[in-house]
């Protein structure tokens, strides 16, 4: 455990050569005059960093009941209306490719819609008391950063013989052409963009209890993640939670997949709530 | 869980959900001893659903050789390494299926395929069990044997695939019993896939949601059999809809193969998850083998349909298979004449018993040439 700490800490710090401020008991958000601009941003360097330990999954079938990601490293920022997490953990494969067998490395943050002492249940809330989440995975960054849609992106060597949307008499990105492209990837077309071209590397989300994760109505998060020396640093930036503004006080929760060990959904790695204070300041 | 009656098991059984069976069962009945493996059913299932990017290897029907073929590879004998060696007390399975054998933290007893277990769908064609020595060929029966295996989804009555998906994604459609995998809701966690034990839903990368074979709802809707039963030049195919046996009625084509004549039986019945779409068995395969497949009362339906020759009404139903694109509901038989039949008796098509046969002599005397075969 000292060990892994002392590579998150590392990890949180960026690499940057400054000594890690010793972490965090609790997920504080620091006041700043703008954002950090990615997680590499050396901005980040001196935020201190709350390091929380990653429990299984095990309260919901499928369950996790093997342990992978042992702890996640977050650190915090806001400038009165945005907050801004950055998530380090290690892992040292890089899975950003889906396929038949192929799972992506992902991480996602949790918020109560509503603050009360009594908070909702941390594995995705429970009925009629919702919670928002903001997801990243690292197949919609390699999108966003520019792979392209096509099966070479997994068998470089793959010839399909013929799409029919890709016919010659379609001309190319006509307004034909893209429409006959998206009855052929039939999720896509219902607005369901799990994987394929993508804009955002992030999800919006609520759920009001296992099992009923849905897309937000409205996305307003922001994202990005890369790699570290040995792992990811994601940056999420989003408001505030609702009635957790500078100096209130609200709980978040994490989870993180590890696509080499085919975590996706439930199987995952996850924390409980962890009190959140969004510190006043100039 | 909740208990609900398997009459392939003989037996309740557990399963995630309470039993709720449609108002319709969407079923199928292959006859393994028609099938050349030409792969038409294939092709017309391909053209017509998954040439899309991201199912470039997708193939919601495959036909492969047994017992050395597998898409994806060896999905069978794996699952049934699995599951270990199980038992029938005659007609009922003392055995545990795929639910109840589920390990801690699962729903289903289940495996998932690597990416390669997909690349080679023509694995073992051809491969037959048992050498080839010397003259084998000229030998009857044939000591070595093989058979050809057509599969798409089963639709089943307690799918694995819809009582392991967490987010309730699957659905199996109360008119109908068609299975599918709602597109806009699936979040692409592949529980299906690893739970489906005929490995017959496969993830889209491109779209990162789950699919599978949908019986070509649009067409059942309009009355008419799916893409791979119309193109099957073969004609092994039969669509139509089973009751349980309970309500099995003899004029309903596929109750009548399934439940009066118990010639067509479902296809690992000891998983659990009553498939419908029931084969019958080849007949010149081991025993033992077909045992293992389609379960104990194998050895009856392969003597029945050896009769077949002379069972008029078994002959006569086998004569309506591939004669027509419409769903036949009804069927009955007036001599030598066979009639598939709307729901309420309307006729669709009327064939005969055995098709007549026609010798030409083979010189033309007209002409005065020899005829050959040719086209």
């Amino acid at each position: 455990m000292r060990k892994i700490l002392a590579a998150l800490l590392a990890a949180a710090a960026c690499g940057c050569g400054s000594r890690p401020a010793p972490p965090l008991p609790e997920v504080i958000a620091f006041p700043r005059a703008a954002l950090p601009d990615g997680p590499k941003d050396p901005a980040w360097t001196p935020v201190p960093a709350h390091v929380a330990s990653l429990l299984l999954q095990d309260l919901v079938e499928p369950r996790q009941l093997t342990a992978t990601t042992a702890a996640l490293a977050v650190q915090a920022v806001h400038d009165g209306s945005r907050l801004a997490l950055r998530l380090s953990w290690a892992d040292p494969t890089v899975d950003d490719l889906p396929g038949a067998s192929r799972f992506v490395d992902a991480c996602a943050v949790q918020f109560p819609t509503v603050v009360t002492p009594d908070l909702p249940a941390p594995q995705m809330g429970e009925a009629g008391r919702p919670v928002t989440i903001t997801a990243w995975r690292a197949s919609w960054q390699a999108s966003v950063d520019g792979r392209p849609d096509d099966i070479t992106a997994l068998y470089p060597r793959a010839h399909p013989d013929h799409y029919p949307f890709a016919a010659p008499s379609l001309p190319a990105g006509s307004a034909a052409q893209q429409a006959m492209e998206r009855r052929y990837a039939p999720a896509r077309a219902l607005g369901n963009v799990m994987e394929g071209p993508r804009m955002s590397a992030v999800e919006d989300l609520v759920a009001d209890g296992p099992g009923t994760l849905r897309t937000a109505p409205q996305q307003f998060s922001r994202g990005e993640g890369r790699r570290t020396a040995d792992g990811w640093a994601v940056q999420l930036v989003r408001p505030l939670p609702d009635g957790v503004g500078p100096g209130r006080r609200g709980a978040v929760a994490f989870a993180v997949w590890e696509g080499s060990h085919q975590e996706a959904g439930a199987r995952k790695m996850r924390t409980g709530w962890i009190p959140l204070a969004i510190r006043e300041g100039p | 869980m909740a208990l609900v009656r398997n009459w392939q098991l003989g037996r309740d059984m557990s399963y995630w959900y309470p039993e709720a069976r449609p108002t319709r069962q969407f079923a199928a009945v292959f006859d393994i001893n028609k099938c050349i493996a030409c792969q038409t059913c294939t092709l017309a299932c391909k053209t017509t659903w998954t040439s899309g990017r991201g199912q470039e290897y997708m193939l919601w029907n495959n036909v492969e050789s047994k017992p050395y073929g597998f898409y994806p590879l060896a999905w069978d004998v794996r699952l049934l390494d699995m599951l270990g060696a199980q038992r029938w007390e005659g007609s009922r399975y003392a055995g545990r299926t795929l639910f109840e054998a589920a390990p801690a933290g699962e729903r289903v007893l289940g495996w998932r395929p690597d990416d390669l277990d997909y690349a080679h769908p023509n694995v073992g064609e051809d491969d037959c069990f048992g050498r080839i020595d010397r003259g084998a060929a000229l030998s009857l029966p044939h000591a070595a044997w093989f058979f050809y295996l057509a599969r798409i989804c089963n639709h089943c009555t307690y799918p694995a695939c819809l009582a392991s998906c967490p987010r309730g994604s699957i659905y199996k459609r109360p008119e109908d019993g068609i299975v599918l995998v709602d597109q806009g809701r699936c979040r692409g966690y592949r529980e299906c896939v690893k739970a489906c034990p005929y490995k017959k839903v496969f993830f889209n990368p491109s779209t990162g949601t789950s699919e599978k074979c949908i019986a070509c709802y649009p067409k059942i809707e309009q009355g008419e059999q799916p893409q791979c039963f119309v193109n099957c030049i073969g004609k092994i195919r039969l669509a139509g809809f089973v009751s349980v046996p309970e309500k099995a009625r003899p004029d309903n084509p596929i109750d009548y193969l399934v439940h009066v004549r118990k010639v067509a039986l479902p296809l690992f019945p000891q998983f659990g998850l009553e498939p419908n779409v029931y084969y019958i068995p080849p007949v010149h395969v081991p025993l033992p083998y077909l045992e293992q497949l389609f379960g104990p009362a194998v050895k009856g339906a392969v003597e029945t349909y050896r009769r077949a020759p002379e069972d008029a009404d078994l002959a006569g139903l086998l004569a309506l298979f591939g004669s027509s694109q419409q769903v036949m509901p009804r069927w009955k038989r007036l001599g030598d004449t066979v009639l598939g039949l709307s729901e309420d008796g309307r006729e669709l098509v009327r064939v005969p018993l055995r098709e007549p046969v026609y010798v030409r002599a083979a010189l033309d005397s007209v002409r005065g040439v020899v005829r050959t075969n040719v086209p």
